[in-house]
């Protein structure tokens, strides 16, 4: 037993040292007043900050931003994940180049393709393509309000991005299947749709859940990456860079701290529920 | 019916180039645009190139220390890419050993010695995907100025890790709970310490879902540049994403693009030399198992 709590040691002391601290500090700083702009130190003002933020119609409007932006970027990537899925579980010539094609999405690596997406979307300079897309961005935000261009931009991104992942990742769960089974669900129904839904789906479910959970966890990081990129130009608020625009350029970190929090327990009861789906099974299975 | 199988398969492949589009015309895209001069950027077809140079890589490589020239009233800086990419490659190779190496020991605990509570530890480890990123690295700034950490690369080799770690652990895990006893038992038997039986008989089997979870990690750390640019400060410290973050794009576009695609390249091909690999690794580990 000891060995084994030797071996978890170096990544339980990573995740702990990197993450056990500032999940702390923010937590108690969610219940004071701190702020490096009051010269006495911070003083404990309870849930406050959480009463405060619930009676706010701003954390409103960004919570709702921020559900609707997780929902419909995780359906968009799943359907397009099974589709791709779906789309290279035969074999057939030039499968190799297609699948790689569907992989490079992922592959490229974000930090940077998300710096080039984006000031394609928005040229801050005159080039060939730019008149195009100034008048895109001027009439999708005429239609939507000022930075859904931006905004747009970046859900398209991360729906690019995350589809190329869940496809392969789901690709992996096709080619677990024996064939016989889709070749027994062929016999069952007629209908393509009735046997997507009664068989693959049922087969994937692990794949499916691991993915809706990495997509939901995952959604903000490209948001959070161009907000800082354009020092934050995009305006539409999701509660990620409103507790940053809070904490940083406001210095309320009390307020900011609570905010960042909020998602936490509707993560943890999604993951909750997840985990029935792709949690191991108890014992080695013959 | 041959008619139909006719159309159903022209349907197939009309389906095929419209995901490889969607998929390769962004990459596409950027490529062209890393290819063009300044002439060709402003007033050629965006979607070509027709006479390509390597003159924006070229120039990312060129002499340092020196003011490049002036555009208007704006001086144009210039970039150490070098010293960007040579931090690249070491955080990057650095953050995958350590993710990959942490994370098959706490696997091989937690799938195969199973202390007990071993499958509510790799909860609580997977559970740390949930905690908010956004002004996390406020608090831990001040860890990382205490350690005297900040404005040093190596500072990310301890962060990086944890983005990956909790997946990697999951797969690796279920894969090792899947193997069946007998595997090692039979080396034991032979008089094998557990270490020589790992070292010669589990982890020669479980490569491909090593190769996965390294994929999976180069790929997670790849996409980061939110902790990389808020940590490292100084230029001569910037992995290529930090630095090229700081670039004045409205002067620079093209040597981003460039930029962007120089640091895409080794990326790309070692995810796809390893494509086969990573999709046959993530299957072993969710459900194969025997």
């Amino acid at each position: 037993m000891v060995t084994a709590y030797l071996l978890l040691a170096p990544a339980t002391l990573l995740l702990a040292g990197v993450l056990a601290y500032p999940v702390g500090w923010e937590a108690w700083i969610s219940l004071t007043d701190f702020s490096p702009l009051n010269d006495r130190g911070a003083a404990f003002v309870g849930l406050a900050n959480y009463r405060h933020l619930l009676s706010d119609a701003e954390f409103w409007r960004a919570a709702v931003v921020t559900v609707v932006f997780a929902v419909v970027t995780t359906l968009a990537k799943l359907a397009l994940g099974v589709a791709f899925a779906l789309l290279l579980a035969r074999p057939f010539r030039g499968r190799t180049l297609v699948f790689l094609a569907i992989f490079l999405p992922w592959a490229y690596p974000a930090s940077v393709s998300v710096m080039g997406w984006y000031w394609t979307l928005s040229p801050p300079i005159p080039t060939a393509y730019s008149p195009f897309m100034g008048h895109l961005k001027v009439s999708v935000d005429h239609a939507l309000g000022t930075g859904a261009w931006s905004f747009l931009a970046v859900t398209l991104f991360n729906i690019w991005r995350g589809s190329s992942f869940i496809g392969v990742f789901l690709l992996a769960g096709i080619n677990a299947v024996p064939p016989e089974l889709f070749e027994c669900a062929l016999l069952e129904s007629r209908s393509a749709w009735r046997r997507f839904w009664l068989v693959t789906v049922p087969l994937l479910r692990p794949f499916l859940a691991l993915a809706v959970f990495l997509s939901l966890t995952t959604a903000f990081a490209d948001l959070a990456n161009v907000w800082l990129l354009t020092a934050g130009r995009v305006v539409f608020p999701v509660i990620g860079t409103q507790a940053y625009w809070l904490a940083i350029k406001g210095g309320q970190f009390g307020p900011a701290s609570a905010l960042s929090l909020m998602l936490a327990p509707f993560l943890i009861v999604v993951l909750a529920l997840l985990f029935r789906a792709f949690d191991p099974p108890p014992e080695a299975r013959a | 019916m041959s008619g139909r199988r006719r159309w159903r398969r022209l349907g197939h492949a009309g389906l095929l180039l419209a995901a490889t589009v969607y998929c390769v015309f962004p990459i596409y895209f950027m490529l062209v645009q890393s290819l063009k001069s300044a002439h060709e950027d402003v007033f050629g077809n965006p979607l070509i190139v027709t006479q390509p140079t390597f003159e924006n890589f070229e120039e990312l490589f060129e002499r340092k220390g020196q003011p490049r020239n002036f555009v208007g009233r704006a001086l144009r800086r210039d970039y150490p890419f070098f010293v960007w990419l040579e931090n690249t490659l070491v955080i990057f190779g650095g953050s995958v050993v350590i993710t990959l190496a942490a994370s098959v020991a706490a696997a091989y605990a937690l799938g195969r010695l199973r202390p007990p509570g071993f499958r509510w530890w790799r909860r609580a480890i997977f559970a740390t995907y949930v905690v908010p990123q956004t002004i996390l690295f406020v608090p831990l700034y001040q860890v990382v100025i205490r350690l005297g950490l900040d404005d040093n690369p190596l500072l990310l080799l301890a962060v990086y890790p944890t983005m990956a770690l909790p997946f990697c652990i999951w797969i690796l895990s279920a894969y090792f709970q899947t193997l069946p006893r007998e595997i090692e038992e039979s080396a034991l038997v032979e008089g094998a310490s557990r270490a020589a039986a790992f070292y010669r008989i589990v982890l020669p089997m479980s490569r491909p879902v090593l190769i996965a979870a390294g994929i999976f990690t180069l790929g997670t750390i790849a996409s980061d540049f939110m902790i990389a640019s808020v940590f490292l400060l100084s230029e001569h410290n910037q992995t290529i994403p930090a630095g090229l973050a700081t670039m004045e794009v409205a002067l620079d576009e093209l040597l981003a693009v460039a930029g962007i695609n120089l640091m895409a390249i080794p990326v790309v091909l070692v995810c796809a030399l390893f494509a086969r690999g990573y999709v046959r690794g993530l299957t072993a580990a969710m459900v194969e198992g025997s």
